[in-house]
């Protein structure tokens, strides 16, 4: 499955715990202020990007589908 | 400005927003000749501080190695062997690799399944006290909801919980520096040893018959090869043990306090219910369970400007970067909608609190619970004291009341 995603940090969240970086290297990295940032969101299937972010511990990644907006994570309530 | 430097002084324990808040206007990275190490307070320089593991280390037992003589070394030896392996005291890549295994069990979407169970152990708790009209909140509610949701979590007996608590006691020992402990390492050990000793044979049972809980989850772990050693894994159930315990009673705590000292942040939760995440959020940043957390420079460095030289330590003051004006408009005030809230209450960076989510979830179901129940809930007319230690800020009783 090669589904366009759109994934967006909120960086009032973000505590750059690593998390993301090392579940998904490739789609995310540290920036210089050593929060994440998305370098490529086509880098890893979809389904480590969203492992990515539910290891988030901040809830601070979104990830949505860039075609029909449909949203992935998190799902309603838990945000 | 004289800046006095007794840290565990009465006033700054009873209130260290004013003394740290000080700080971080006059000196924000100041040298306490008197603790030895360095105080950080503004939130740009605690923030810098947790993000580069580079030049500051968490790593305490390296240092507390360095303090030793050699025979104490070899006495408090089990006690530097296993909290060497606890994540908060690690650097990468140990912590990375630990850290990334157990987060999983932590994560928001993973603890989430828990909030029903921790909603029944609040309503329980609360329906055994409330026809009483009043109850002594820490022992009777918020040491027992965090203890029983960690301990089931894990998958330990419900009758094993109070000894679990002495040995996590003793254990906590070393943490919370007091001045008035000189045996308070080899009691830290003894505490641990009993630890050890009770999680060794829980492991082999669910090596040989694995649970729906958190050791069969951690047991399987070990098992797929590399991942976590059996000393690992051992140091993982002690320190998940130890950290439900705690912070989050203190939490509980301070946030009541805080909310009944602003009533009308009260009223305006009890009116609101889906107020109650902004909530936990500003009670986390306004009075958190942790005032404090320290770090130990690696290289010769700087921090706001201030040299540092390699092997100094650092204090670096949450509670004052929580309050700190730059960063938090009116710091100050209570506002349960504050949002966003960058706060640092859990830390930030790698080491960022890995119970955060639960912690959360916990004090949201039970802030929830007592503002909907309790509508005239209030603090007793007694004096609140705090324990006199630099890290926790721990009532040791709160008396409340209701109608």
């Amino acid at each position: 499955m090669s589904r366009r995603l759109r994934i967006t940090i909120d960086y009032d969240r973000c505590v750059g715990s690593g998390i993301c970086i090392l579940t998904a290297p490739g789609v995310f990295a540290y920036n210089a202020e050593r929060q994440s940032t998305v370098t490529d969101p086509t880098a890893e299937p979809a389904e480590r990007v969203l492992e990515a972010a539910q290891g988030c511990p901040q809830l601070a990644i979104t990830v949505e589908d860039a075609e029909t907006g449909e949203r992935l994570f998190p799902p309603p309530g838990l945000g | 400005m004289i800046i006095q430097d007794d840290l565990l002084a009465p006033d700054v324990v009873a209130d260290p927003y004013t003394y740290f808040g000080r700080l971080r206007e006059a000196d924000p990275v100041h040298w306490n000749p008197r603790w030895g190490g360095w105080l950080v307070t503004r939130y740009d320089l605690v923030v810098e501080a947790l993000r580069d593991w580079d030049r500051f280390s968490a790593d305490r037992m390296a240092s507390l190695a360095l303090e030793l003589s050699p025979a104490d070394r070899e006495r408090l030896s089990l006690l530097i062997n296993y909290f060497s392996k606890w994540l908060v005291f690690t650097d990468p890549p140990y912590h990375t690799r630990v850290r990334m295994l157990v987060n999983k069990a932590f994560t928001p979407t993973s603890v989430e399944r828990l909030r029903p169970r921790a909603r029944a152990i609040i309503n329980e708790l609360l329906a055994s006290v409330a026809n009483r009209g009043g109850m002594e909140f820490i022992h009777e509610f918020a040491f027992h909801l965090p203890v029983i949701v960690i301990s089931e979590y894990l998958g330990v007996p419900p009758e094993d919980r109070e000894q679990l608590k002495e040995w996590s006691d003793e254990t906590s020992r070393i943490f919370f520096i007091r001045a008035d402990e000189p045996d308070r390492r080899e009691r830290s050990q003894e505490g641990l040893r009993h630890l050890l000793e009770y999680f060794e044979p829980l492991i082999e049972d669910r090596r040989r018959h694995p649970k729906d809980d958190l050791i069969s989850a951690l047991v399987q772990a070990e098992e797929r090869g590399d991942l976590l050693s059996h000393d690992e894994l051992l140091a993982t159930c002690t320190v998940l043990i130890f950290a439900g315990h705690e912070t989050t009673t203190n939490l509980l705590a301070n946030g009541l306090v805080a909310l009944m000292e602003h009533r009308d942040q009260w009223e305006l939760l009890q009116q609101n219910p889906t107020l109650v995440r902004p909530a936990v959020e500003e009670l986390l940043r306004y009075d958190g369970p942790v005032k404090a957390t320290f770090r130990w420079a690696k290289v010769d460095t700087e921090l706001g400007g201030t040299p540092i030289r390699a092997g100094d330590r650092l204090l670096l003051v949450l509670g004052a970067a929580n309050r700190d004006p730059r960063k938090f408009a009116h710091p100050d005030d209570l506002d349960i909608t504050r949002t966003p809230n960058p706060h640092v209450a859990f830390g930030h960076g790698i080491h960022v609190c890995l119970g955060a989510p639960l912690a959360r979830l916990e004090a949201q179901e039970a802030f929830l619970a007592l503002s909907q129940r309790f509508p005239t809930l209030r603090l007793a007319d007694r004096p609140r004291e705090y324990h006199r230690t630099l890290v926790a800020r721990a009532l040791k009783e709160l008396w409340v009341e209701w109608s």
